[in-house]
């Protein structure tokens, strides 16, 4: 089973994304508080990291940094979940290697297919 | 026929032959076989009667046989023969065709000539017999014709003058048919008298057998009488007249061109015979043929057949013979036309001119037959032309010594020149001139002609009143005499054994005496006449006027160098003024000099200088006098004063005594110190007065008019000088009025000229660049910009709105400019171009706008739109995202309520940020108004800590809140807890987790001090500035949501209140935030 973890400071959209891949039969892990985010990462390495951009203390791109500075880690596709609409946000966003990058409003069901997509062709 | 006749006669003549050879042949053959067998019979003699049978049987036989072979071979030959003789055959047929073609008249016929026997001769004699009868035929023919086409009648007669024959042109003519005239005698055809003449004559030519015209006129058909020319000529037949041809001609235009012929002969001889000139017409021999009656007149008897130069010249031989010139000789030789004018001599001995015209008469070949003279007497006419030409070369003479005098100024040119003309004209051989020396009594030749210096020497000095020269001197009178050396009158004299025959002797006078003598003389005998006697007299006089001209010019001349130094000096005097009143700026101290150096060069006691003012009131600008104060008002206006008037007038006015009458005021310090005359000169330029200087004297002064001129010249310097000074002064100010304007602005300006050359700039400019105003003027623009590396934008940006305002279209750029200072700023530049009155551009002027307030403005937009946009999109995502799950029934009914809640709370969270941004909006625009209401302080943070309860548990944060000396506070309360919210809210959000948040109320003078203090994140110092500005967002803006407007509403709100919000803080301890409101309750 594909571990997904996603991380936002909203909680209901956390709750949202949870629900909707725990339906699709993925094992979902939620983080709110950005600045334990790497470490949950480390300890659970998932499958997919679904992040938001703007959140207190450590922001979605930072997270994102670290995480493909980390050999171990770097492999992991992420999400980039994010309100900033402008095109500049979402080439840096792909700078530094997101792979999804999914503007805020999003579509849950649009979320999961992309989620399923990225998972099953790293199965692959 | 022929043939026939001939074939029969053949067949005959064979038959004949045959017979005549065949008898014989066979009888001579049974002769010779019968002797044969006789012969053989007598050697062997027959034995039986058999055989003697047989023999008998055979000669019959044998004869039996050569018969018909005979007439075979005969036959055989006759057909040879025939076919032999076909060609004869042909000839014949030919002959025979000739014959009949010509019996039909046709004469063109040619035989075939075939062989070469006697038929082809007799052919070709047949074919030349037939072409010499065509030939003549033809000849016959033609001669016919032309008697039939002859246009003239003609008649055939025959020995007893009878008619034999006439054409056709007979007929036409006269009427007559030709069966009527012929056998007509001949003189049937003529009325009595012209039978008479050609009976006569016919008698008389028939027997000398010569041909004879007549010219008759003969009776036509009609019975008129026709004039014609009848020709007449013999036939000769064997030496004798057979007949006669006569051809008539129509004589009626004949007549009638005779008669024309007559009638003009007749007009041509009353033509010339009126010809008031002698006409001759002469032969070759040079006899006279013909003279009409003027010639007539001039010899006795008739000239005509006599020889020309026998009754012209009464000589026996042609003139011309003796080499003189000869009209009809000329015309001969040349066949062209030929004048002349020859001199005789007339019977008294007096001269006569005729002018001869001779003109050629040609024959029918073209040749010079007769000459026609035509002699006219000129004498009248040559005399005058030769008065007309004396006159003329008198004249000329004339015309060209006066024209020397009057351009001439050399004497020795103007005397020379004059006595070769005076020479020239009256044809002498020389001459002199002498002057008189007034001192010595005596005179001297000094210009001569035609005699040697020797003589003139000889001659020496004249003394007045001695010899013709020396009486002419005293007397003034003109002496001539046509040959001195007869001449009684003189007793003694020099020229007299000299060889001079004519001699002239004539005054040279001047305005009120005698200069000089001229004389003349020539080697013959010269008979002056009265006319060249006054032409010499004038010449003398004229001659004496250009002398005392030429005194008088050099005595000008003298006068206009004197003149000339002076107004050098003049000029240079001028020049000096001009060259200060040009160059100083400071024109009060110039025009002060000025007029003092008037001043002393016209030695005036005082002088001043008075302007006009615009209130047509006279100032004082300057004086000489240094005592006086300058601007002082000296004539209001309507006072009649002496500068007033001579301005009015615009001319300069002197006054003798300024004084005497009370024409003018006169201000004390005038009056006063006794000047007496005065000259004022006014000064204008074009229609305006400018103002009016003066000169004073203590005593009278007369001014001349180069003077005045010079005085003219310099007042209108002065003017211009004093408008341009003026003008300056007042461009000064307006200059200075512009340039504070241009100081003061905040925008850098630079001004540029046409080749991007600084020339201004402005204080802000100045700033800008670090660079004043005296180092960066003659710069480029760009070198002015150079201190920094990061401006090659700002370069860029300038060159190009230069190079567009110069091409007079004007630009801007934005673009960033590092100031000295090190600043970034964000400026526009604006190229406008300078352009002068006609529309050129002179330079550029440039704008440096700083707007970076705009663009920080801009930016704050842009980023509040995104922020919004972010705001709005978080709690969009748990509305849409949710909905999107409830409907695809993602959830069980539990989690749908859950999922209804928040989507419910995050519209609700929409709402209020729209109600925020409507609040700021509202305040913004000033339509928001205060609803002010006694408020309990502690209530309100009661209320306030209620509310923000769960934000609190969020960070594990307290708030503390405290009041202090005041109770009630009047304000409007939905606002203030909005602020109170907003700022405790921000202490919370950008703090830790378990920050503490102290809220104190304070009383203040007549107001609330409310502080909300944190031990949070701080606020950088950057971010300090811009906190309460409109959708600014600091540092933490990256991390915290938020809309940028929080602080910016709670500061209007406190500013609609009529307080302050005072905001410190320090980076990474905390934020103290402090609102002061006024007590609303007490305003």
């Amino acid at each position: 089973m594909s571990k997904v973890i996603v991380i936002d400071d909203e909680p209901f959209i956390l709750m949202m994304i949870e629900d909707k891949l725990k339906k699709a039969a993925l094992e979902v892990v939620t983080i709110r508080e950005s600045s334990t985010a790497m470490e949950v990462i480390r300890r659970e390495l998932p499958d997919l990291v679904i992040l938001d951009w703007m959140m207190p203390e450590v922001s979605g791109i930072d997270i994102c940094r670290m995480l493909k500075q980390d050999e171990t880690l770097k492999q992991i596709p992420v999400f980039m979940l994010t309100a900033k609409g402008q095109d500049a946000d979402e080439q840096l966003g792909r700078q530094i290697g997101v792979e999804r990058y999914i503007t805020k409003p999003f579509s849950p069901k649009m979320l999961l297919e992309m989620v399923q997509e990225t998972l099953g062709n790293d199965k692959s | 026929m022929v043939r026939t006749k001939i074939i029969y006669r053949l067949i005959v003549m064979f038959l004949v032959f045959a017979a005549m050879i065949t008898i014989p042949l066979t009888f001579t053959v049974i002769t010779q076989v019968n002797k044969m067998i006789a012969e053989e019979e007598a050697m062997r003699p027959p034995s039986d009667r058999e055989y003697e049978n047989m023999h008998h049987v055979f000669s019959s036989r044998l004869l039996g046989q050569i018969i018909p072979y005979s007439f075979y071979i005969l036959i055989m030959a006759l057909m040879l023969s025939i076919f032999l003789s076909r060609k004869m055959l042909i000839s014949l047929k030919e002959l025979q065709r000739g014959a009949k073609s010509i019996r039909e008249g046709n004469l063109d016929v040619v035989l075939r000539i075939s062989g070469d026997d006697e038929l082809a001769a007799v052919t070709r004699a047949f074919n030349e017999m037939a072409a010499s009868l065509k030939e003549k035929t033809l000849d016959l023919q033609k001669k016919n014709t032309y008697v039939d086409a002859m246009l003239d009648p003609l008649w055939v007669v025959d020995e007893m003058n009878r008619v034999a024959d006439v054409n056709p042109a007979f007929v036409r003519l006269f009427g007559y048919s030709r069966e009527e005239v012929i056998g007509a005698s001949v003189y049937d055809f003529f009325d009595e008298q012209n039978v008479g003449i050609i009976r006569n004559q016919l008698l008389e030519r028939t027997e000398r057998k010569i041909a004879s015209t007549y010219e008759v006129s003969i009776i036509t058909r009609e019975g008129t009488s026709m004039p014609v020319l009848l020709s007449g000529s013999p036939i000769l037949e064997e030496g004798r007249v057979s007949g006669k041809i006569g051809i008539f001609k129509d004589f009626r235009e004949q007549q009638g061109f005779r008669r024309e012929v007559e009638q003009s002969r007749d007009y041509v001889e009353t033509v010339v015979n009126s010809i008031e000139d002698q006409l001759l017409v002469i032969d070759k021999e040079y006899r006279i043929v013909t003279a009409n009656r003027r010639a007539l007149e001039h010899v006795s008897g008739s000239p005509v057949g006599q020889y020309c130069y026998l009754v012209s010249h009464d000589m026996n031989k042609p003139c011309w013979a003796d080499g003189h010139e000869c009209p009809a000789q000329s015309v001969f030789l040349t066949g062209k036309n030929f004048r002349t004018t020859h001199q005789h001599t007339g019977s008294g001995g007096e001269r006569r001119f005729h002018e001869i015209v001779a003109t050629p008469i040609r024959d029918a070949a073209g040749n010079v037959s007769q000459v026609i003279e035509l002699i006219r007497d000129v004498t009248d006419r040559i005399s005058h032309e030769e008065e007309i030409f004396r006159k003329n070369r008198e004249l000329v003479a004339l015309n060209s010594i006066s024209g020397l005098l009057s351009r001439s100024l050399r004497a020795d040119e103007i005397f020379m020149n004059v006595l070769d003309r005076m020479i020239e004209m009256i044809k002498m051989d020389g001459g002199g001139i002498f002057f008189i020396d007034e001192l010595k009594r005596d005179m001297v030749c000094q210009y001569h002609r035609g005699i040697s210096e020797e003589y003139i020497r000889m001659m020496g000095r004249i003394r007045m009143g001695e010899d013709i020269p020396g009486k002419v001197a005293v007397t003034g009178q003109i002496m001539t005499t046509s040959d001195i050396s007869k001449d009684t009158r003189i007793e003694r004299s020099l020229m007299k054994h000299s060889g001079m025959k004519g001699y002239c002797c004539l005054p040279v006078r001047g305005k009120e005496r005698i200069i000089g003598v001229f004389c003349l003389f020539s080697f013959k005998p010269h008979y002056f006449t009265e006319e060249e006697e006054s032409i010499l007299n004038s010449i003398g006089e004229m001659t004496g006027i250009a002398l005392e001209n030429i005194k008088l010019y050099e005595k000008m001349r003298d006068m206009y160098e004197q003149q000339r130094k002076r107004r050098d000096d003049e000029h240079g005097q001028l020049l000096a003024l001009t060259t200060k009143l040009g160059s100083a700026v400071d024109l009060r101290y110039v025009i002060g000099s000025v007029l003092e150096l008037i001043r002393n060069m016209f030695n005036a006691d005082f002088s001043w200088l008075l302007v006009r003012d615009s209130g047509d009131n006279y100032r004082l600008r300057a004086s000489s006098s240094s005592t006086d104060l300058e601007d002082r008002m000296l004539y209001p206006r309507g006072v009649s004063s002496l500068e007033g008037y001579t301005a009015d007038k615009r001319t300069p006015t002197v006054i003798a005594d300024i004084r005497a009458g009370s024409r003018f005021y006169v201000p004390d310090e005038i009056g006063s110190l006794g000047y007496q005359s005065a000259l004022a000169v006014p000064m204008h330029i074009g229609e305006k007065t400018v103002g009016v200087f003066t000169l004073y004297y203590r005593r009278t002064r007369d001014f001349r008019d180069e003077e005045l001129h010079f005085l003219r010249i310099i007042a209108n310097m002065l003017a211009v000088s004093l408008e341009r000074y003026d003008s300056y002064v007042r461009s000064i100010s307006e200059k200075g009025i512009a340039t504070t304007i241009i100081q003061s602005v905040v925008d850098g300006i630079v001004t540029v000229d046409t080749q991007g050359r600084i020339i201004a700039i402005n204080r802000a400019f100045e700033e800008m660049t670090a660079m004043s105003a005296d180092e960066a003027v003659g710069l480029t623009v760009c070198d002015a910009l150079r201190y920094t590396r990061e401006n090659l934008d700002l370069r860029i940006a300038f060159g190009e709105c230069l190079e567009s305002a110069l091409s007079g279209e004007s630009i801007n750029r934005g673009v960033l400019m590092t100031t000295a200072a090190g600043a970034q700023l964000s400026v526009l530049i604006t190229g406008t171009p300078v352009l002068d009155a006609g529309g050129a551009v002179t330079g550029v002027v440039c704008l440096i706008r700083d707007i970076s307030r705009e663009k920080e403005i801009d930016r704050m937009k842009t980023d509040i739109i995104r922020s919004v946009s972010h705001e709005f999109r978080t709690p969009l995502s748990a509305i849409v995202g949710m909905t999107e799950m409830i409907l695809e029934g993602d959830l069980d009914a539990q989690k749908d309520k859950l999922y209804l809640q928040t989507i419910l709370s995050e519209g609700m969270r929409l709402s209020d940020m729209v109600s925020d941004l409507l609040s700021i909006a509202r305040i913004e625009s000033g339509m928001e108004t205060l609803r002010p209401e006694v408020l309990d302080v502690a209530a309100i943070f009661e209320e306030l800590q209620v509310s923000l309860e769960s934000s609190c548990k969020k960070k594990n944060a307290s708030i503390r809140c405290e009041v202090q000396g005041i109770k009630t506070f009047t304000a409007d309360g939905s606002k203030l807890k909005q602020v109170l919210l907003n700022v405790i809210d921000n202490s919370l959000m950008y703090s830790d987790s378990g920050c503490l948040v102290a809220v104190t109320a304070k009383k203040s003078d007549n107001g609330i001090v409310i502080t909300v203090k944190d031990n949070g994140w701080g606020i950088s110092a950057e971010d300090m500035p811009h906190l309460k500005e409109r959708f600014y967002r600091g540092r933490h803006g990256e991390k915290i949501k938020g809309t940028g407007l929080g602080l910016f509403l709670c500061n209007e709100i406190i500013r609609l209140h009529g307080g302050t919000m005072d905001i410190r803080s320090t980076f990474g301890t905390g934020t103290e935030v402090t609102l002061y409101l006024p007590d609303r309750g007490t305003l």
